[in-house]
């Protein structure tokens, strides 16, 4: 069982009190928080206003790289056993085009899931408070703080109209 | 090997078969070539004639039909894996037909008799060689000379060695051969008082003219007539001699002729001797056959329309052409006109010949030729069985049970006789109803002697292999046989083994030519006998010469029944050869199957559909088969290939199709078997039967693949497209200016991009020419290339789907024969056109299908996964595919002992094709360079070109400007199939030539 | 997406009941659902008998007639192949439209066309003459370092399958996540375990949204050019050869408009009766279906327009080859194979021209039924009666398909049910986390807005 982490967790029914939650927790200098929703929510969103995920940047190195071994593979291949069939060129470009397209987009898909898989690793939710509903129909807000700020945060969340909250860690 | 009843000392032929076994490619051999080789013994002294892996050939000769044609027997360890035509031999020249090289699945037949047999019960039980010579001679012994032998050998060293036993017995001996020429020699009897069968010149001939002689399929010696056909019709000399077919159904010979005539059926005489009249008009003729004019005088054209309902015009027109030309050659004799009037058919012929100046020119006499003692010899011993005259009857190389029409009493008469030999190498009809059988060696396991029955010609026959069964030569039983009756005849016969009797008939032929036995038989054996010069005697008409007119059909039926002898099963001998059997017939590429020839009026008028299963009923019988709509018969005509309906005679044949004979009666017509003589009656039976015809459309659909062009325009130089644009007629779609423009275009890029590798050197580049002036379609190349190149049968079953794995098939299309259009049709020769632009190559996942450095378009077996795109792809469907292990089913023991070692037997699953004979390629790129030399014209050829009598077939290096290829690929009329979809293939057809002004 | 999400009828429902009723549908099934997979089951038994003979025998025992040298497996394959279109059309490229009406389909949709393209991915294996050897198509090092041919549309076809089915069965899983998740949070025991695995420790953190989100439009951005050139490849097949018949510059479009347009019958004869079967009607209504139909009409009409153009083309040609193929296409002995295409594909479609028959369920099934086998039939005409008269009469034959021939095809229709069946009763067959998306959440001030 990993360490848990110290810290408070509010249940929100309503989108706008999460919101307003999380606006004010910000502006009190919480930062890391974690935010569980059943779905994916605009207005979370632009209240925690993330930077612009990485995962394209996989996706393009992907892509690029299946279009290479695509055109790579299909050339080297047929100089590497060079048999004329039906008065074509040993390495023709044209047909070789579909080759390096299904590659690009191969190589492109396993690389888009593999940055998702990654990045989303990166950040460890291990040791946070989470409860099933969050999956449902309920808005989850974690505040990671040391145990003397807890009773501080829970009075803000309550405050904010959070339905249920609870303290965790040591 | 003359008596195998005791076990001999291993001999050098053993040795050769074990080494066999010892070497690759020949691993069954040990299992069934005898069933004495136990153990594996190597070599101890090479044999300077058998290095293993490389092929022995001897020469030898067919004995398939009694043209008697040269062969050269290839073998590879001791065993004979393919016929080749001998090519010093005066018939056939190196060429060899469909039925001869399948002499080759008789030696290796699975219905092939393994030892002797004698009654017991109801069937046969094997007995040892001693037993059954015991209880022959035996037989013979208290039959006195009540004894009769029916022999189908031709003349030869063991006919007179037979003729004599016979007669030392006091016994009779009866020649006689199924589809003889008895009227033909009848009637050179009557008319010139020669007692022979003349022998044609075909080639010399500028019209030629046959009344019911199919002298492409059956009559007479084919392969010769084909040679002389195809170098009259071969544009060598710039013209093309005309040829017309008379006759009720136009045969192989008919479809081949520019035009073809049917006169009522019987009428054909009144046409030649009104052809005759008219020439003697014309004062053309010799002075002596001024005496003839009291015969012909009454038959004037229109007497000849009245009686053949021929138009007058026609019959001119006829008359006109064929005076015109000279020397011009007219045949007949054949079964297609063989009524009860055959002989004064022929006779008109040959009065039609010598008015017109043709004996001594195209139609010569000398040589002999005598054909058996005829049908009417064995009426008579028919009638003397039957009176109870014959107690023991040997029968040898002839199948009378299954050739004589049942009707008759032939049956009933044989019963009577107490005691019947057969010599039969199968279990035939006749072998079935003997009560000893003594399998005779194939000719290819034994000596002998045979020269189609010429004076001038003496073939050797020599074994080429250790027998495929311990069986014995009839030549040695006769002689076994005499030594155990002694007396007499052991003196008589004293010598030790017939192949001494041959060696010893064989010097005496020798002193009388003044020369030394040894080596007179050496130079024989090598060169495959002695051909002399043909002699030649000059004939003149006999006096008081009578020709009866038209002859009526009998019968009580509304169409005439006209039986026909097919080109593959000839008088039925063929019917148990897969090789025959789905060879396609030329004419209907029907395989398997027997059918009904009906003309399409009257299908309609009978309202029957192709494979709709009829009863045809003469008085004398009835049988049923499948429908055929065929253009070229005569609306009140019927016809039938004989040769199938047999009841024994192995696996193959037995059961298969029906027997035209069954509707003949046996009744002989003065000396020969009227087989044109009988009427029948027509009725549904409900049944259908699907066709297993290889043609999936019969009609070209102006597509342009076989062309012709008027001589009188090829005579010019000109090319197709000039001879098109000369007539006035559209050519069938070619591409447009700018799809031309694209190709040219693209052709050198396309050119200078394969420049790569192994591509870039000098190679040869092979290429074929095929000229459809010469081929008449007889399709002996389509066995040819079964035999070289290991192609298996695939049988009824699978033929009906299509499935059939002819690398060469000769395509043929119908023109017209509906609604009063001209019936004609056209034969092109369709193999692999190893394409430059090989559509097939590209679409292959693996490069199974590519393009050799020399040109070929290669198809590697064992890696081809079996996708089919290739075959889907390839325009002219010469792919095929192993849908079954078909390899396995087609080759069962010992039929596999012919196998050609050169060539990968394919698995299931394969893609295969025509492969322009690459194991010959390769073989003499090898000989070439061990021989330290450049590769010459002349040392590659095709099976299919090597085969073809009509030397229709060039092949050789197109990058060789001396190659005659070459410059056969250089004639004005050279074109290639489908030329739009600029596949570029490396085969050029020559458009056929026709005789006149127009296509 | 909430600008959008609202202008269109959601389900009138809170987040805990979509939770609640997909959920609901993963419970113990009825019998009738064991009945249908046994009868799945039992049909690929079959092809599975059928197969071993192939093996055993060769393909001689099929129908296959030359020149007819491909015919009912190579059908099979590209109808099964069409069918996976639909599903990544609607689940991707609708996506990337932001068409709304997608959420409540695209999950079934999508395991179709996963469970399709594993099925057609079968038949080159089966078709071929060598089955055992089938590898030989793939570029691996060998011993002899004999490479496949590259030039041949069967290479292409190779990679074109394989991508299609790795990338369309990531997308699957990439979807099914969250929703995994969300059921793991609802059951228990073994079931718990089982989905906790499988959610990959999904919580739906802001942090796992980001990337996710971002993901999932990357993935859809990828599989739409895909999912159009499979069967434009599919369709090279036949285009790239000489094949009259075959060789069209128009194949690559209308195949894909046949595929999407077969697919789409796919999904109604799936979804149908499923919908009722799993009690969602309320999910998936009739708004979906009335879309759903308007494509089927769209497509269906591209099919009526490139089957006038094939004959168009064909007699503007004054190709001769062209056209006799194209005459007894209509006429020849296989008409009523061609006749039966044109009637199911080109003049069934038209009917939904009716909104009324759009929005009657039972009409859309029946027509459904109808675009199956009149796609089925469309691929028939095309191959085996293209390939029966080619360039040299003498050549021609008729193709007659054996119980070798029906057999694989029924195990094909066994394989697929089979898993579809099991799919639908494992995993949400209707989306959680995209339909509660679309449905906002509460708001205390002014309620949804």
């Amino acid at each position: 069982m990993t360490k848990v982490v110290s810290g408070v967790l509010g249940s929100f029914k309503h989108e706008d009190d999460a919101v307003a939650a999380i606006k004010g927790l910000k502006e009190k200098g919480f930062r890391d928080l974690t935010v569980y929703s059943a779905a994916p929510n605009h207005h979370l969103e632009a209240a925690l206003d993330h930077p612009v995920s990485w995962v394209r940047a996989f996706t393009l190195i992907g892509a690029l790289t299946g279009c290479a071994a695509g055109f790579g593979m299909t050339l080297w291949m047929s100089h590497d056993w060079p048999l004329l069939v039906g008065g074509k060129p040993i390495g023709a470009i044209p047909p070789y085009v579909v080759l390096a397209f299904e590659l690009t987009i191969l190589y492109g898909a396993m690389f888009t899931v593999i940055g998702v898989i990654v990045l989303s690793a990166l950040k460890s939710l291990r040791g946070r408070a989470y409860r099933p509903e969050f999956s449902d129909d309920t808005i989850g807000v974690f505040v990671p703080c040391a145990a003397d700020q807890r009773s501080s945060v829970r009075t803000f969340l309550e405050r904010t109209g959070s339905e249920e909250v609870s303290e965790h860690g040591a | 090997m003359s008596d195998h009843t005791t076990r001999d000392p291993i001999d050098r032929r053993r040795f050769l078969t074990v080494m066999g076994v010892s070497s690759a490619g020949a691993a069954a051999l040990g299992g069934c070539s005898t069933g004495k080789v136990e153990k594996l013994i190597p070599y101890l002294v090479q044999d300077p004639d058998q290095v293993p892996g490389l092929p022995t050939t001897y020469a030898s000769t067919c004995t398939e039909c009694p043209a008697g044609c040269g062969l050269h027997v290839v073998t590879r360890e001791a065993r004979a894996i393919k016929l080749e035509g001998n090519p010093e031999h005066p018939i056939n020249a190196g060429s060899i037909c469909a039925r001869g090289q399948a002499g080759l699945q008789g030696l290796y037949n699975p219905g092939r008799l393994k030892f002797p047999m004698a009654r017991h019960g109801s069937g046969h039980r094997e007995i040892l060689w001693n037993e059954a010579i015991d209880r022959l001679a035996a037989e013979l012994r208290t039959a006195g000379n009540r004894v009769a032998v029916i022999s189908g050998a031709g003349p030869g060293t063991f006919d007179t060695l037979l003729e004599s036993w016979v007669t030392a017995l006091g016994g009779r001996l009866v020649r006689y051969q199924a589809l003889d020429h008895e009227p033909l020699r009848l009637a050179s009897r009557s008319v010139f008082g020669q007692d022979e069968i003349p022998v044609h010149d075909f080639a010399a001939a500028q019209f030629v003219l046959s009344f019911g002689a199919d002298f492409l399929e059956t009559w007479h010696t084919p392969i010769e007539n084909q040679r002389g056909f195809a170098a009259a019709r071969g544009f060598e000399r710039g013209t093309v001699a005309k040829s017309v077919y008379v006759g009720p159904r136009a045969n192989l010979t008919g479809i081949n002729a520019d035009q073809w005539l049917a006169p009522t059926p019987g009428s054909e005489v009144s046409l030649a001797l009104g052809m005759a009249n008219a020439l003697l008009a014309r004062g053309r003729a010799p002075v002596d056959a001024g005496a003839l004019s009291v015969v012909l005088a009454p038959y004037t054209v229109a007497k000849v329309a009245e009686d053949t309902g021929l138009s007058a015009e026609a019959i001119t027109k006829l008359i006109d052409e064929f005076a015109a030309a000279a020397p011009s050659l007219a045949v007949a004799g054949g079964i297609g006109a063989q009524h009860r009037g055959a002989i004064d058919l022929c006779a008109a012929v040959h009065v039609l010949n010598y008015v017109a100046g043709n004996v001594g020119t195209t139609v010569k006499f000398g040589a002999g030729v005598k054909g058996g003692d005829g049908y009417g010899a064995l009426a008579a011993l028919e009638r003397s069985m039957a009176a109870g005259e014959i107690d023991v009857l040997l029968v040898h190389e002839a199948n009378p049970l299954f050739t004589v029409p049942r009707a008759g009493g032939f049956k009933a008469a044989w019963d009577r006789v107490r005691f019947k030999a057969s010599t039969s190498l199968f279990f035939d009809e006749t072998a079935a109803g003997s009560d000893l059988l003594i399998p005779n060696l194939h000719p290819l396991e034994r000596w002998d002697d045979a020269g189609g029955g010429r004076n001038h010609l003496a073939g050797l026959i020599q074994p080429v292999m250790e027998p495929v069964y311990r069986n014995v030569a009839t030549g040695d039983v006769l002689l076994q046989v005499a030594r155990k009756l002694g007396g007499l005849l052991a003196q008589q016969f004293a010598v030790p083994s017939y192949q001494v009797h041959l060696q010893n008939r064989w010097a005496e032929l020798a002193r009388a030519r003044g020369a030394d036995p040894a080596a007179f038989w050496r130079e024989a054996l090598q060169r495959g006998g002695v051909f002399g010069p043909a002699p030649a005697a000059t004939v003149r008409l006999a006096g008081n010469i009578t020709i009866g007119g038209p002859t009526q059909i009998d019968g009580d039926g509304e169409v005439v029944f006209a039986p026909y002898p097919s080109s593959m099963y000839y008088d039925g001998r063929g019917a148990n050869r897969p090789w025959l059997l789905e060879n396609p017939d030329p004419v209907t590429k029907m395989t398997w199957q027997s059918w009904v020839e009906v003309n399409p009026e009257t299908a309609k008028r009978w309202d029957v559909r192709d494979g709709e299963i009829v009863r045809l009923t003469s008085t004398t019988g009835s049988i049923e088969a499948p429908i055929f709509i065929y253009g070229g018969i005569r609306p009140d005509v019927v016809a039938m290939p004989l040769g199938l309906g047999h009841s024994e005679y192995g696996e193959y044949a037995k059961g298969r199709g029906a027997n035209a004979l069954d509707l003949l009666s046996a009744q002989d017509g003065q000396g020969f078997l009227p087989y044109l003589s009988t009427k029948v009656r027509v009725e549904k039976t409900g049944g259908f039967k699907k066709l297993a015809r290889t043609d999936g459309n019969p009609r070209e659909l102006g597509r342009g693949i076989t062309e012709s062009i008027p001589a009188s325009l090829a005579a010019r130089g000109l090319t197709l497209k000039q001879a098109y644009e000369e007539l006035g007629k559209g050519h069938h779609e070619i591409n447009t200016e700018r799809e031309l423009e694209a190709i040219t275009g693209f052709r050198e890029a396309q050119v200078e991009a394969r420049k790569f590798g192994d591509y870039a050197a000098e190679h040869p580049m092979w290429g074929m020419v095929i000229d459809l002036s010469r081929c008449t379609g007889c399709s002996a190349c389509v066995t040819a290339c079964y035999a070289e190149n290991n192609i298996p049968f695939v049988g009824e079953a699978d033929v009906l789907r299509g499935r059939e794995m002819s690398w060469m098939r000769i395509e043929r299309y119908f023109e017209g024969g509906e609604d009063g259009e001209p019936f004609k049709a056209s034969i092109i020769p369709m193999l692999c056109q190893h394409c430059d632009n090989a559509p097939c190559e590209p679409v292959c996942p693996v490069y199974a299908a590519y393009h050799t450095t020399d040109g070929l378009n290669g198809q590697v077996y064992n890696r081809c996964v079996g996708t089919r795109y290739c075959a889907n792809n390839c325009p002219y469907k010469v792919r095929y595919y192993n849908w079954y292990a078909y390899a396995k089913l087609a080759f069962p023991e010992p039929l596999n002992l012919q196998l050609n070692p050169e060539v990968t037997v394919r698995a299931r699953g394969v893609m295969e094709k025509c492969t322009f004979c690459i194991q010959r390629i390769r073989g003499a790129q090898h000989r070439a360079r061990l021989e330290d030399r450049p590769l010459r014209d002349g040392d590659v050829t095709t099976a299919c070109a090597q085969a073809c009598p009509s030397g229709a077939i060039a092949f050789g290096n197109m990058n060789d400007p001396a190659a005659k290829v070459v410059q056969a690929a250089q004639n004005p009329r050279g074109y290639h199939v489908l030329e739009e979809i600029n596949v570029r293939p490396a085969v050029t057809y020559l458009a056929r030539v026709v005789p006149g002004a127009e296509a | 997406m909430t600008s959008v999400a609202h202008d269109h009828p959601h389900p009138k429902m809170s987040h805990a009941d979509v939770t609640r009723d997909v959920v609901r549908t993963l419970e113990t099934p009825s019998r009738g659902y064991y009945l249908a997979l046994f009868s799945a089951v039992g049909m690929f038994l079959v092809g599975v008998a059928t197969f071993v003979m192939l093996l055993k025998d060769g393909l001689g025992l099929a129908g296959y007639a030359p020149p007819v040298f491909w015919s009912v497996y190579i059908t099979t394959f590209v109808f099964w192949v069409g069918i996976g279109h639909a599903g990544t059309l609607i689940s991707a490229i609708l996506f990337l439209f932001r068409s709304p009406w997608r959420t409540a389909v695209y999950r079934s949709t999508e395991a179709m066309t996963v469970f399709a393209v594993m099925t057609a991915g079968l038949f080159p294996i089966i078709h071929i003459g060598r089955q055992w050897i089938f590898y030989w198509l793939l570029p691996y090092p060998n011993q002899r370092f004999l490479w496949p041919n590259f030039k041949s549309p069967l290479i292409w076809d190779v990679f074109a399958i394989s991508t299609y089915l790795t990338v369309s069965t990531t997308f699957l899983c990439v979807g099914l996540i969250p929703d995994i998740a969300a059921v793991r949070d609802k059951v228990t025991g073994w079931r718990r375990k089982l989905y906790g695995a499988l959610s990959l420790g999904w919580t739906g953190a802001d942090s796992q949204w980001r990337n996710y989100t971002r993901g999932y439009l990357y993935l859809a951005a990828l599989a739409t050019p895909l999912v159009l050139s499979v069967h434009s490849v599919v369709s090279w097949d036949f285009a790239m050869s000489i094949v009259p018949g075959w060789h069209g510059t128009i194949f690559a479009p209308y195949f894909v408009a046949g595929a999407i347009y077969s697919g789409i019958g796919m999904v109604l004869t799936l979804v149908i009766p499923l919908r009722k079967v799993l009690k969602i009607e309320h999910m998936i209504t009739e708004y979906h279906f009335d879309n759903l139909a308007k494509l089927t009409l769209l497509t269906g009409s591209i099919l009526f327009y490139a089957y006038a153009m094939e004959y168009f083309v064909a007699w503007y040609s004054s190709n001769i080859f062209e056209q006799t193929t194209f005459w007894r296409r209509a006429f020849g002995p296989q008409w009523w194979a061609g006749w039966s295409m044109i009637i199911c594909n080109a003049f069934v479609s038209q009917l939904l021209w009716f909104k009324k028959i759009r929005t009657n369920l039972t009409a859309l099934f029946i027509i459904s039924i109808f675009i199956n086998v009149g796609m089925w039939f469309e691929r028939y005409v095309i191959i085996a009666s293209s390939l029966s008269n080619d360039f040299l009469p003498y050549a021609w034959g008729q193709l007659n398909p054996t119980w070798a021939d029906w057999g694989i095809l029924i195990g094909s229709f066994g394989w697929f049910g089979m898993y579809f069946l099991l799919f639908a009763r494992t995993f949400p067959v209707v989306a959680i986390q995209e339909i509660k998306e679309m449905i906002p959440m509460p708001r205390r001030k002014g309620g949804a807005h």
